[in-house]
C-alpha cells in the first residue's frame, strides 16, 4: 500500500510538525534543566513557523497576528521568566529522571504510536494541513504528559506543561486554523497565567525543601 | 536504454572495482581533510595505499592455541565485502543482472556476516582486548539493527519493494519525495546508522590508542602482515559501501548512468567517489565538533536514531507522509 507521495507544501509541513515532535523528545532527555528551557523556546519557535507557513499559503492573514503573538510570548517572555528563576535557585540544575533516557524514549514511542493510531482511527480531514499534523500533534500532547510524569523536577513539570501547550497549538492550525483570533489569544494568555502558577510552586517548593526535586514530596511531613 | 554499450557483466564487475579501488582513497581525503581541520598537515591522500602495500609484504604472526578461523576470518569478511556492491546502486540507476540477487534485507545479512567472521577471528585471538572489542561490536550491532530495520520498513512502505534500486528511483522521480518527512527520517536514522558503523566519533575514536573505548578498532589489535591489510582494506570498503547506500539510495542518487554507454557508466565512478569524499568531509566535521560518547551513553545515541526510524514508519503508515 504505497501511498503516492504529498504535495511539496504539505510534505514541508509535515517536516516541520515532526520537528515540534522531535524537540519533545529532545526534552525527554536533556540532561540539564536550562537546555530542557531552550528547547522549549524552540520548539515554540518552530510552532510559530508553521503558523506563519500556513497563513501565507492559506491566506489567513490572523495567523500572523497569532505568530506574532505567540513569538513574543514563547519565545521571548516564557522562557526568560523560567530562566530567570532558575537563575535564582542556584540548587542542583540537572534534572532527575526515574529511568534511563533509553527506557524513557521506549515509552514516549510507544505512547506516541498509540497517539498515532487512535487518531488514525478517527479519518479527519482537514484543509488547511495534512492529517498526519494532527497526529504529530496529539503524539506531542501524549510525550510530554510523558515527560511530566517520568521527570521528576518542578521544572521539567512545567516545561512539559508548556509544550503541552504547544501541541494542543499545532493540533488548532490543523483542525481549526479559521479560529477567531481572540480565542487563540486568550489561550495563549491563559499560558501566561499557568507561567505565573508554576512559578509561584517553584519557589514555594524550592523554599520549603530546598531543592527542585519532587522526590521529598513523598515523605508526607515537611 | 540503448542496444550498444558495455555488457552488463563488465559493470558489475567495474561496481566491484570502484569500490575495492576507491576505498582507501576515501579514506585518505578523510584523514587528510581531519587532519587540516585540526591544524595539522594530514597524511598523504594516497597513505591508506602505502600502508597497505607495506603490510601486505610484512610476516603474518599467528598466537599460540588459535586456530585456522584466526587466518580465515579476515578473508571471509573480505569475500562478503566485494559481494555487498553487487546487491547496490554504485554506478547504475537500473538494476544489473546479479542485482536482483538480494534486497537491502540480503545485503545487511552479508554485511552482517562480515561483522561476525571478524567478531570471531578477533575471539580466536585469544587476546582480552581484541576479545573486548568483539563482544562490544556484537553488543552495539545488536541494538543497532533495530534502527536498521525500521529504516527497512520506511523504505519498504515508501516503494512497496525492498530494492534499494526503487528507492533511488522514488527519491529521483520528484522533490516532493525528498521533503516528505518518511523519507527525511529513515535518511536521518541511517546516517546515524552509518555515523555508528564506520566507528565515527560520537560512538568511537576511530584513530585512537586508547583499548578502553575501543569497539572495532579493538577487534584487528592482534593481527598482522596480509590478514591485517585485509581487515584494514574491509573496513575502508565497509565505509565506502555504507556511504554509497547512504548517497546513492537515500540522499543523492544523481549522477548515476543511466545507461550501457561507456562514457556514462566510467564518469559515474569520479562521481560517487567525489560525492564519498564530500560526504566524508561532512563526518570529518562531526569527527572535530563533538566528543566521544560513554560507552554506556551509545544506547542514548542508538535510541535517538531508533526514535528516527520509528517515527519515519510512523508518519508514513498512519499519515501517508
Amino acid at each position: 500500500m504505497a501511498h503516492p507521495a504529498p504535495s511539496t507544501f504539505t510534505g514541508a509541513a509535515d517536516v516541520i510538525a515532526v520537528l515540534v515532535l522531535l524537540s519533545e523528545f529532545a526534552m525527554l532527555r536533556a540532561p540539564l534543566l536550562r537546555s530542557q528551557v531552550r528547547l522549549y523556546a524552540f520548539q515554540s519557535l518552530v510552532v510559530t513557523v508553521l503558523a506563519i507557513v500556513v497563513a501565507a499559503t492559506r491566506h489567513i492573514d490572523e495567523l500572523y497576528v497569532l505568530a506574532a503573538v505567540s513569538f513574543v510570548l514563547k519565545v521571548v517572555v516564557v522562557p526568560r521568566i523560567v530562566l530567570r528563576l532558575l537563575s535564582r535557585a542556584e540548587v542542583s540544575l540537572a534534572g532527575s529522571s526515574a529511568y534511563g533516557v533509553a527506557t524513557m524514549t521506549l515509552i514516549a514511542i510507544a505512547v506516541s504510536i498509540f497517539g498515532f493510531f487512535s487518531i488514525g482511527a478517527l479519518h479527519l480531514h482537514s484543509t488547511a494541513l495534512p492529517s498526519t499534523a494532527l497526529a504529530i500533534s496529539v503524539a506531542v500532547v501524549l510525550v510530554s504528559f510523558v515527560l511530566i510524569i517520568l521527570r521528576s523536577d518542578v521544572v521539567s513539570q512545567a516545561v512539559g506543561f508548556f509544550s503541552l501547550e504547544n501541541g494542543v497549538s499545532v493540533a488548532s492550525l490543523v483542525v481549526a486554523s479559521g479560529l477567531p483570533l481572540i480565542v487563540d489569544v486568550a489561550f495563549l494568555f491563559d499560558l501566561l497565567v499557568a507561567v505565573v502558577v508554576f512559578g509561584v510552586l517553584m519557589r514555594v517548593h524550592q523554599g520549603r525543601t530546598n531543592t527542585l526535586s519532587t522526590d521529598p514530596l513523598d515523605q508526607l511531613k515537611g | 536504454m540503448s542496444e550498444a554499450g558495455l555488457a552488463p557483466p563488465a559493470i558489475q564487475a567495474l561496481q566491484d572495482l570502484t569500490i575495492l579501488v576507491g576505498a582507501p582513497l576515501v579514506s585518505g581525503v578523510i584523514a587528510h581533510v581531519e587532519g587540516r581541520i585540526q591544524g595539522r598537515r594530514g597524511p598523504r591522500i594516497l597513505q591508506p595505499y602505502y600502508d597497505l602495500a607495506k603490510l601486505f609484504r610484512k610476516e603474518t604472526i599467528v598466537p599460540e592455541d588459535s586456530s585456522w578461523v584466526f587466518l580465515v576470518g579476515p578473508i571471509v569478511a573480505f569475500g562478503c565485502y566485494l559481494i555487498v556492491p553487487l546487491l547496490i546502486p554504485v554506478l547504475t540507476t537500473y538494476g544489473l543482472p546479479l542485482g536482483y540477487m538480494g534486497d537491502i534485507l540480503g545485503g545487511g545479512f552479508v554485511l552482517a556476516l562480515a561483522g561476525f567472521a571478524v567478531s570471531i577471528t578477533s575471539a580466536e585471538s585469544g587476546a582480552p582486548y581484541a576479545q573486548l572489542g568483539a563482544s562490544r561490536a556484537m553488543t552495539f550491532g545488536a541494538l543497532i539493527e533495530p534502527t536498521i530495520l525500521f529504516v527497512v520498513f520506511a523504505v519498504a512502505i515508501i516503494t512497496a519493494t525492498d530494492l534499494p534500486y526503487a528507492l533511488a528511483a522514488t527519491v529521483r522521480s520528484s522533490a516532493s519525495e525528498i521533503v516528505r518527512p518518511a523519507h527525511i527520517l529513515a535518511a536521518i536514522a541511517f546516517f546515524l546508522v552509518v555515523l555508528a558503523d564506520t566507528g565515527r566519533i560520537p560512538v568511537e575514536t576511530h584513530s585512537g590508542t586508547l583499548e578502553f573505548g575501543m569497539i572495532d578498532e579493538g577487534r584487528v589489535l592482534e593481527h598482522s602482515g596480509a590478514p591485517y591489510a585485509l581487515l584494514k582494506w574491509g573496513s575502508a570498503m565497509k565505509q565506502l559501501i555504507l556511504y554509497t547506500i547512504l548517497i546513492d539510495v537515500f540522499v543523492a542518487p544523481w549522477g548515476l548512468a543511466g545507461d550501457r554507454q561507456p562514457g556514462a557508466v566510467v564518469l559515474a565512478i569520479p562521481a560517487l567517489i567525489g560525492k564519498a569524499c564530500l560526504l566524508g568531509c561532512v563526518f570529518a566535521v562531526i569527527d572535530n565538533s563533538f566528543s566521544k560518547l560513554r560507552l554506556f551513553k551509545i544506547t542514548e545515541f542508538l535510541a535517538a536514531a531508533f526514535l528516527l526510524a520509528a517515527l519515519a514508519v510512523l508518519v508514513y503508515y498512519l499519515g501517508g507522509g
